[in-house]
Order: structure tokens, then C-alpha cells, then sequence
């Protein structure tokens, strides 16, 4: 009997697999429905009408919608905001996904080995993961205050001058790159260690027999092995760092705070377009294409993964 | 047989059924007997963009639920943003307060989509007694009805300076031109050994993101003869700073921070910065006189006019009444027009400013208990003479206009090319122009003349 066809010979649906009792099948549906049902009102369920919002023209209040086609769309790609936003994000992105996996590496590395101090080290890292993000967002303000910043002070004990952190437009979207990293580097690490851990002992002690120096076991066998979480790490670090705002909005709030439009990302534009201006069909259109966007980057993800695999 | 034992047992549930009902019923009526008559209380829900209006909003509930016992209040603030936000969200979709202060970008789109209801008859003939001016009164008129009661004064800028600061550097009298202004300026700057400014002589927006900054820029558009828009004889706009008055007022920004190096975007800035002494001189509302009261009460300043742009220009002041509505979809709508009544009478408007700083927009209010405690106040309830004002205009998109308008001002303050070079401003200007144009015609405002 090929696989997909029952004992009674009829060809199995999806919804219910072959040699599985209907009861247990149906349980467990009836066991899921809830919160099937209550991911579909919350998640699907504005995802659907933010689609079908991006081809009206509708101010957040008024009660009318007049159905505009690709208007919407038509008008983003000649949006300076949204090309710049769209520009500053591609960057935000790039450089903190990068940055952030290219220093949790060899940091979770370093702490794998055994060491009385290995776990205060990763609860170090993993703080700000935890942390909320405006607290954090208004302290890292402080920190990059160009008179009193602490920043500044440790420069200042290298004889290294006081850098406008925040209000210079060429450097304010780096500020941000570098909470950015702050922020994500312990999440990194702690998925990398467990990866690392995951490694049998036995692969290590065969490569070392075989007269593997550390950066050979390293480079031939831990990060061949790392690869699905160099993955995973990879697709939600991209996600997240497409949906920067938090810092954004509050490092950009006040008179001593960064130009918006050197920090302008895709988020803040939407919440700029639908929340501000009321825009709300050209602010759907643009949470269409952020969302395509990162779409399209994990698929391209997932593909490069498992070309390498083949 | 079976179904005779299901009938006896439904018959049986019947009965249980209506015997608990009638003992319930029974038991509310005599309950409801045995107590006094007593009247339904009403919960006005107020909210607010200003939290610093919140002690101020429950002082004023307090003394009117001791006239009206049968009235109680919940007030609830937050930031002025994330109040703009609730409020479109919720005041569509019924779930708003029955009270809130807004700026009109917002309630104009509430007046568009038919949800604030035009004043009662009783409230347009109070707004018209005379208590406020006619423009106060013009600006809460939309196609001939009035929305709303002013509750403040949301800008009126005036000059602060620190007199200890001017006497050290000899100077006697606050600025009255911007060129004295710039002159004093560069005697109150103040670098440290490096080079690196310490404190302003002018503490100008020249940061951040949002329509404050072009707000601010306003002080010296106007006072330079421009504006960002200008109504034509038809009804519809078009900008109005493509022109010598607007290249003249961002050259001076640029100036001032390029230039005369009496401003940087890297120093602290903004009320912040005038209540610590970083800076000398400060375009800023009534409300930062209650940032010094509560910060630096030993501060010696005094509060003047915002300069004239040269000594034959008049003296510019922007007026921003802000005005507080009853929702359309609030089912106490009676109570809240009487409290509104009660929160605008000329006791509270006192109240409001002694208490906040933000100056009522009443025009019969007795200042002088104010005045003898806080004579710094002067200017903004007595304003000289001789002061032109100007006014918001009530535009569906004058946020986005001025907002989008900021985004292009950070960038030019800062722009050193822009220095020595008009042909460069002017083409900045220009471009300035063309987007304010475009929002208009987006939104069916624009007319060339």
C-alpha cells in the first residue's frame, strides 16, 4: 500500500491523516479550534483587511472609502519618505543582522567552554533582550547625549572628541545600528549555545585526533553543524530588524533628538502616514510591501540554506 | 414512558424556573422599597493630550460635582500624540470620551465626518457673549457653526531671556529687531577651552521630527512677512514662503547656526535648556513659566515680544486657541455642555493659568491676582498694542504640510552649503514650496492665485 491511501483503500486528506482514528484526528481539531480561531481574528484577520485597506482611499475618521485600485501603490514608488525609509531600513537591517551574528558567534564560542563564569556572562548578554524597549530607548538617549553622554565621557578618556551622536544625520542612523546590536546580540548568543552544546562531543574529539587545529574544528565541523540555527537566527533577526520603531519614535521625540529623516524607517513612515496623517489605505500599502519584503528576504533565505545543504 | 419522565422532569425545570424568577423579582421589588429614592449618577469621561492639565481638570470636576453631587468624573492623559491617536480611533467607533481638548487637525476631521455635533443654541450664543475675542470666536467656526469651546491659548510665543545673564554681559533691554537679537546673542554665547559650545545665545528649534519644528520656524516666517500658506480670494492655498520674506527667514536660521555660531543642534535646547541657564534667549509659550516655578524658581528672566524682523516690521504673535468639544457619540451630551459652562467660566480660566501656565483665551478674565505674583505672564494675557496676530489654519492636512515641511528644515539649519550661498537656499526654499503646494493639491486645496 503506497503512502496517502488508508487500509480501507481511500485516498487520506490532508485533514486526516492515514491510519489515524477520525476521533483522535477530530480531537485534536476540536482541541486547536480555539486558538486557531483566535490567531485567525488577531493575526490573519487584519493581515486580510490591511491588503484589501491598501487599494481605498480612507482618512482613519471619515466614514467614506472610496476603492482607488493600485493607486496607493503607484503613489509610494515616487514617495521620497518611503524610498528613503525604505533605503535607511535595507541599511538598519543589513548592518544589525550582520553585526549582531558576526559578534554572537564566536561570544557563544567562548562561552561554551566550561567556566564557573560562563552563565553570569550569558544572563549579561541576555539582560537587554529582556529589557523593554522605551526605558531602554530613553536611556540609550542619555547615553548618546553629546555633553553629558556617557559615551562621549569614555571617548573623551581616550582623547577622542565629543560625537553628536544623535543630531548629526550622517551618524544618527549608526547610533541606532549599535542599540540595535545591543539589543539583539544575547538572543543570538543563547540560540548559537544551545547549538554549539547540541554538537556531540565525539565529533570534536575525532577531529582533534585527526590533528584539527581550533579554528579547522571551528570552521569544519561547528559551523557546518550550526547551520540550521545560523538559519533561524538569520530569518528572525531580518523580521525584527524590518520592524524597528520603538527607538526610532523615541530617539527622534523632543528638540535634543536625532532629524527624522535621517532615521526614517519603514515602520515609522507607516505609523507617520496611518496614525498621524490618517492616511490609513497608503499606510496599508506600505505594510503590504514592508511585509512582502521580509517575505521575499526569508524565502531567498531558506533557498541559499538549502542549496548549501544539497 | 421515557417521554413522560422527560416532560415530568421539564415541567419540573419550567416551574423551578419561574418560582426563582418570581422570588427574584420579589425580592429587587422589595429591595428597591426598602431604600430611599435616589438619583442616577452620570460619569463625565474626560481626556486629554496636556498631563499637565490633568490637576487642573480634576480641581474644576471636584468643585462642580460639590454643585452637582449626581455628577462624577474619570479624567484620563496622556501625551498629545498618543491622545490624537485614541481619539481617532475611538471617537469613530463609539468608544471615546464625552470630553476631550484637540488641536483642530484632528477635530476638523471629526467635523468632516459628521462626528462632533455643532454647539447647542445656548453654547454658540455663550461662545458669542463677548467673553472672546472675534477670531477666537472665527476660529471655531467651520461653514458658519461653531464646534467646541476655547479652553487655552495652544501657542501665543513670546521671548524669555535671562536678565542675570544679560546684565553680566551689559546688556539693558531685551532685544527688539533680530539683528539686536543676533547681536546679543554673540555677547551671550559661551565655548568652553576646546571650542565647544556651552551655551546658546538663541535657543531655536533646530532638531528632532514633527510639525513643532516648522511651528516654531513660524515665528519667523510671519515675523519675517511670509507664511506657509496663504488663503487666495477663491478659498483654496498655496505657499507662501517661495519668495524674498521666506529665503530671508531660513538664510537667518541657517545664519545663526553656520554663521554667527549662536545656536547648535549638538547643546541642550528648549525650555530644558533655558531653565538650567544653557541658554540665554528662548521663543516659547506661557507654560515654560511654569516650568521655571517648578524647576528653577530662583531663575531671573523676563518674558518680551518676539522681535520685530527690522524696527519698521510690526510685532508677529501666533494665536492657536485650543478648544475642547463634547463627542457627538457621548450619551451624557446635557451634562457635558453644562460642565464645559462650568470649566471655561472666568473662575476656572484664572485657575487654569495660575495652575498650569497655559493662558485661558477668555478676554474678560481679571489678571491682576496673577499678575502680582507672576507678572511674567504679562505679555501673554496683555499682549502690547501694537502686535499683529496670526492664526492656524483649520486644514485637513496642515499637519502633514508642516510636518513633512520640518523634514526638509532639520536638514537645511544644518546644511553648511546653504551658507554664502542664496542661489542653493533658494532652490531648498523652492523645494520646500513645491511639496507644501503638492499636499494642497492632494488634498483639492490648491489655486496658484
Amino acid at each position: 500500500m503506497s503512502a496517502g491511501y488508508s487500509s480501507a483503500g481511500q485516498r487520506a486528506r490532508w485533514w486526516l491523516p492515514a491510519a489515524v482514528d477520525w476521533r483522535i484526528t477530530l480531537f485534536c481539531y476540536m482541541t486547536l479550534a480555539p486558538v486557531l480561531a483566535l490567531f485567525a481574528y488577531v493575526r490573519v484577520y487584519p493581515i486580510a483587511w490591511s491588503v484589501v485597506l491598501s487599494f481605498y482611499r480612507w482618512n482613519l475618521i471619515r466614514p467614506q472609502k472610496p476603492f482607488i485600485g493600485f493607486t496607493n501603490y503607484l503613489n509610494l514608488l515616487a514617495d521620497d519618505n518611503f524610498l528613503l525609509a525604505l533605503k535607511n531600513t535595507a541599511i538598519y537591517s543589513l548592518a544589525t543582522v550582520g553585526l549582531s551574528t558576526v559578534l554572537a558567534l564566536p561570544l557563544a564560542v567562548f562561552l561554551a567552554r566550561k567556566s564557573r563564569l560562563s552563565a553570569f556572562y550569558q544572563t549579561v548578554y541576555f539582560l537587554p533582550v529582556i529589557t523593554p524597549m522605551v526605558p531602554m530607548a530613553i536611556a540609550w538617549k542619555w547615553i548618546y547625549d553629546y555633553n553629558y553622554g556617557i559615551l562621549n565621557y569614555a571617548l573623551s578618556l581616550f582623547g577622542i572628541g565629543a560625537v553628536p551622536w544623535l543630531t548629526d544625520p550622517r551618524i544618527a542612523l549608526w547610533a541606532l545600528i549599535i542599540m540595535g546590536v545591543w539589543k539583539v546580540l544575547g538572543y543570538n548568543l543563547i540560540l548559537f549555545l544551545v547549538g554549539i552544546r547540541n554538537i556531540p562531543e565525539s565529533y570534536m574529539e575525532a577531529a582533534s585526533l585527526d590533528g584539527a587545529s581550533a579554528w579547522q574544528r571551528f570552521w569544519r565541523v561547528t559551523l557546518p553543524l550550526l547551520k540550521p540555527i545560523l538559519l533561524y537566527v538569520l530569518v528572525t533577526a531580518t523580521i525584527n530588524s524590518f520592524n524597528v520603531f520603538t527607538q526610532v519614535y523615541v530617539m527622534t521625540l523632543g528638540s535634543q533628538a536625532a532629524p527624522g529623516q535621517a532615521v526614517r524607517v519603514l515602520v515609522f513612515d507607516i505609523y507617520q502616514n496611518g496614525f498621524q496623517y490618517l492616511k490609513m489605505g497608503y499606510a496599508s500599502a506600505e505594510a503590504v510591501i514592508l511585509t512582502l519584503i521580509v517575505l521575499g528576504f526569508t524565502l531567498i533565505q531558506f533557498r541559499f540554506a538549502r542549496a548549501q545543504e544539497e | 414512558m421515557i417521554k413522560d419522565h422527560a416532560e415530568a422532569a421539564t415541567l419540573g425545570r419550567r416551574s423551578a424556573l419561574k418560582l426563582a424568577a418570581g422570588a427574584g423579582l420579589a425580592g429587587a421589588g422589595a429591595f428597591a422599597a426598602a431604600r430611599p429614592a435616589r438619583a442616577a449618577t452620570t460619569t463625565l469621561s474626560i481626556w486629554t493630550g496636556f498631563p499637565e492639565l490633568q490637576p487642573f481638570y480634576q480641581a474644576v470636576a471636584d468643585a462642580y460635582s460639590k454643585l452637582h453631587p449626581d455628577v462624577k468624573f474619570t479624567i484620563f492623559a496622556t501625551s498629545l500624540r498618543e491622545c490624537e491617536q485614541k481619539l481617532s480611533a475611538a471617537v469613530p467607533t463609539g468608544t471615546g470620551p464625552d470630553l476631550f481638548d484637540i488641536g483642530t487637525n484632528i477635530s476638523v476631521n471629526f467635523v468632516d465626518g459628521g462626528l462632533l455635533d455643532p454647539n447647542p443654541p445656548e453654547i454658540d450664543q455663550y461662545l458669542k457673549s463677548g467673553a472672546w475675542n472675534t477670531h477666537v470666536v472665527d476660529f471655531s467656526t467651520i461653514d458658519g457653526k461653531t464646534y467646541g469651546l476655547p479652553l487655552m491659548e495652544g501657542s501665543r510665543a513670546s521671548m524669555y531671556y535671562n536678565k542675570s545673564l544679560f546684565k553680566a554681559a551689559g546688556i539693558a533691554e531685551p532685544p527688539a529687531t533680530f539683528a539686536e537679537l543676533v547681536a546679543a546673542a554673540e555677547k551671550l554665547v559661551k565655548f568652553d577651552a576646546s571650542g565647544k559650545m556651552t551655551r546658546s545665545g538663541i535657543s531655536l528649534r533646530l532638531s528632532g521630527q514633527g510639525s513643532g519644528i516648522t511651528e516654531k520656524y513660524r515665528y519667523l516666517l510671519e515675523a519675517a512677512d511670509a507664511s506657509v500658506i496663504v488663503k487666495t480670494p477663491g478659498g483654496k492655498y498655496h505657499n507662501n514662503f517661495d519668495n524674498d520674506a521666506g529665503r530671508s527667514a531660513l538664510q537667518f536660521v541657517v545664519d545663526v547656526v553656520q554663521k554667527y555660531k549662536i545656536d547648535d543642534p549638538k547643546v541642550q535646547h528648549d525650555a530644558d535648556a533655558f531653565v538650567a541657564g544653557n541658554t540665554a534667549m528662548l521663543f516659547r509659550e506661557a507654560w515654560v513659566i511654569g516650568e521655571i516655578q517648578e524647576k528653577n524658581k530662583s531663575l531671573d528672566y523676563g518674558v518680551a515680544p518676539i522681535p520685530k524682523w527690522t524696527a519698521a516690521s510690526p510685532h508677529k504673535m501666533l494665536l492657536q486657541p485650543w478648544l475642547i468639544y463634547v463627542n457627538g457619540k457621548s450619551g451624557n451630551k446635557a451634562a457635558s455642555w453644562d460642565f464645559l459652562k462650568f470649566l471655561t467660566n472666568q473662575e476656572n480660566s484664572l485657575r487654569l493659568t495660575s495652575m498650569t501656565g497655559w493662558v485661558s483665551e477668555r478676554a474678560d478674565v481679571d489678571w491682576k491676582p496673577l499678575l502680582e505674583t507672576t507678572p511674567q505672564f504679562a505679555v501673554f494675557v496683555d499682549p502690547p498694542k501694537d502686535i499683529s496676530f496670526y492664526v492656524e489654519p483649520i486644514l485637513t492636512p496642515w499637519d502633514e504640510i508642516q510636518s513633512k515641511m520640518a523634514d526638509k528644515l532639520t536638514a537645511a539649519f544644518i546644511n553648511p552649503t546653504l551658507s554664502g550661498n542664496p542661489a542653493k537656499l533658494a532652490e531648498a526654499v523652492h523645494e520646500m514650496a513645491v511639496q507644501t503646494d503638492q499636499l494642497l493639491k492632494d488634498a483639492d486645496l490648491y489655486a496658484a492665485s
